[in-house]
């Protein structure tokens, strides 16, 4: 369960978020939408630890982020899948280093990481590329192994910034695809785009950020 | 336990990969060091090699008594009887001025034909006397000095520790020159290692905010970070300790005599001042790291 109440996020004289107060029950899958500087990446970020709000609380599974050490903070991000419009891959690891980080950062064995590494990226179609490097690969593939490393410690929330911002269609067909497999295996979801196009064909929860607000 | 020593193998691996691929930047500034601990450690190696010289020279006080020139037979062993009276003192040897000319060709080597237009020997035949089992605090060379000049047919008597009067001074001097220099050469060294460690965050800040992403704790960010400064550090105290010693065993080979003192031997640094130095550079590579990382991170 995600839950905001009253959060504001300030930067310098811009308000980014304005007094938002939002429920995200767990195994939502939820899109948050609206024009660009409407909010919705600070809205993540704020979600996943990386900003403090400027007012307001945020409970992630009714633990208060503002009451949080920041060496707990780590620990709570394993939790917390998170992909990008520009993938952030390690360009000097090959796909399956990459995938693999996230493991290895907990202190996980070799033998565990080996093992589920190699069952993430059979699960996203990515077992024959995993000694590629990422510039080999096309922007789908690149985005597949974002998700193969957000989704292997096993996340209770997935949280993507214009997952699809960089690809073509067919390849964000692919990607959504995916998405919906991983909630319904129970993990929350929750997807910013101002994809027009994706947001017209579902029938899932939109949430509209517009001037900071947000509307449902 | 496991899980602990698994994450600092994973650190090291990290840090060793980051160095490989930086390997020029890491390079340059390892040979920087290794130029800057190579100057420290000559000071140190000089400084213990003046010190023991020292040392060694005040257990074996001695003088030289110069006979003026043309003296009888009878003359030269009452002074010898004079010499031999005092307490302590051992007749080492009789120098004629052959023998002190002899003795001056042989140290000149190549240059000895310099000596070939002398058409007189203005070199003195001396007594050379060494002090034993005296207490040195109790030695009083000066009284000796005054006392057998007036002996007839002494010329001139001239005792080391005139010499090791000057040496003092001089060991002082490198002691206060060796610290100066030492703590420039550590803020040196300290300057490059930060600024190498800066560079790698730098290419790194990427690969630091997807560790970040992915739940890494802010150790892991750090340790392979911490290992580079001293990785860098102590490997440039070990170039400059190798180097040292390749120069110690040339120099070691040429053994160095001053004034009629003994041999001078040419002593490498003891190996706790070898660990020192080791020390140093990684204790340096650590801090400069702490000092780079602190202006990114806070601790």
């Amino acid at each position: 369960m995600i839950q905001l109440f009253h959060v504001s996020k300030i930067f310098g004289p811009t308000v980014a978020l304005k007094d938002i107060d939002l429920r995200i029950r767990t195994g939502e899958f939820v899109f948050v939408t609206g024009p660009s500087g409407a909010g919705k990446t600070t809205l993540l970020r704020l979600i996943f630890g990386a900003e403090p709000p400027t007012e307001g609380q945020i409970l992630i599974n009714g633990i208060n982020l503002s009451r949080i050490s920041g060496t707990k903070l780590h620990l709570l991000r394993r939790k917390i899948g998170f992909v990008f419009q520009d993938f952030k891959l390690l360009s000097r690891r090959t796909v399956f280093q990459n995938v693999a980080l996230a493991l290895e950062v907990t202190g996980e064995k070799g033998s565990v990481v080996r093992k589920k590494t190699h069952q993430m990226l059979r699960a996203v179609a990515l077992a024959p590329k995993e000694e590629a490097y990422p510039i080999e690969l096309s922007g789908g593939e690149q985005q597949r192994v974002a998700i193969a490393r957000a989704m292997i410690n096993d996340p209770l929330i997935l949280l993507a910034d214009e997952p699809t911002g960089n690809l073509d269609p067919e390849i964000t067909r692919e990607i959504m695809v995916l998405f919906r497999s991983i909630n319904l295996r129970g993990t929350t979801v929750v997807i910013a785009t101002h994809n027009r196009e994706l947001l017209r064909n579902t029938d899932q929860r939109i949430i509209l950020l517009h001037k900071g607000k947000a509307l449902e | 336990m496991i899980a602990k020593l698994r994450l600092w193998a994973t650190y090291l691996k990290v840090a060793l990969s980051s160095i490989l691929y930086n390997r020029l930047i890491y390079a340059i500034s390892v040979g920087t060091i290794a130029i800057s601990l190579l100057i420290l450690g000559a000071f140190v190696l000089l400084s213990v090699n003046v010190r023991d010289w020292i040392q060694g020279w005040g257990q074996t006080l001695s003088i030289s008594v110069y006979l003026k020139d043309g003296i009888d037979e009878g003359t030269r062993e009452r002074i010898r009887t004079a010499v031999s009276t005092l307490q302590g003192a051992e007749i080492k040897g009789f120098i004629s001025k052959e023998k002190a000319l002899q003795d001056m060709k042989g140290m000149l080597g190549s240059q000895a034909g310099l000596l070939d237009g002398l058409t007189w020997n203005p070199l003195p035949a001396s007594f050379e006397v060494a002090f034993k089992n005296v207490d040195r605090a109790k030695f009083e060379p000066k009284r000796i000095k005054e006392a057998l000049e007036k002996v007839a047919g002494v010329d001139e008597v001239q005792y080391s520790e005139q010499w090791l009067d000057q040496f003092e001074g001089l060991l002082y001097v490198l002691k206060i020159a060796g610290f100066a220099l030492g703590g420039l050469l550590c803020v040196a060294v300290l300057f490059i290692i930060t600024n190498t460690i800066k560079l790698a965050i730098y290419s790194r800040r990427n690969e630091i905010e997807i560790y970040k992403l992915v739940g890494a704790t802010d150790w892991y960010v750090k340790a392979p970070l911490l290992i580079e400064g001293a990785l860098q550090g102590a490997l440039g105290a070990l170039i400059a300790l190798v180097i040292l010693s390749a120069v110690h065993l040339v120099l070691s080979f040429k053994a160095v005599q001053v004034f009629g003192l003994p041999f001078l031997e040419f002593v490498f640094l003891s190996s706790s001042y070898a660990l020192g130095i080791l020390f140093l550079g990684l204790v340096l590579g650590l801090l400069g790291s702490f000092i780079a990382i602190g202006r990114f991170f806070k601790f």
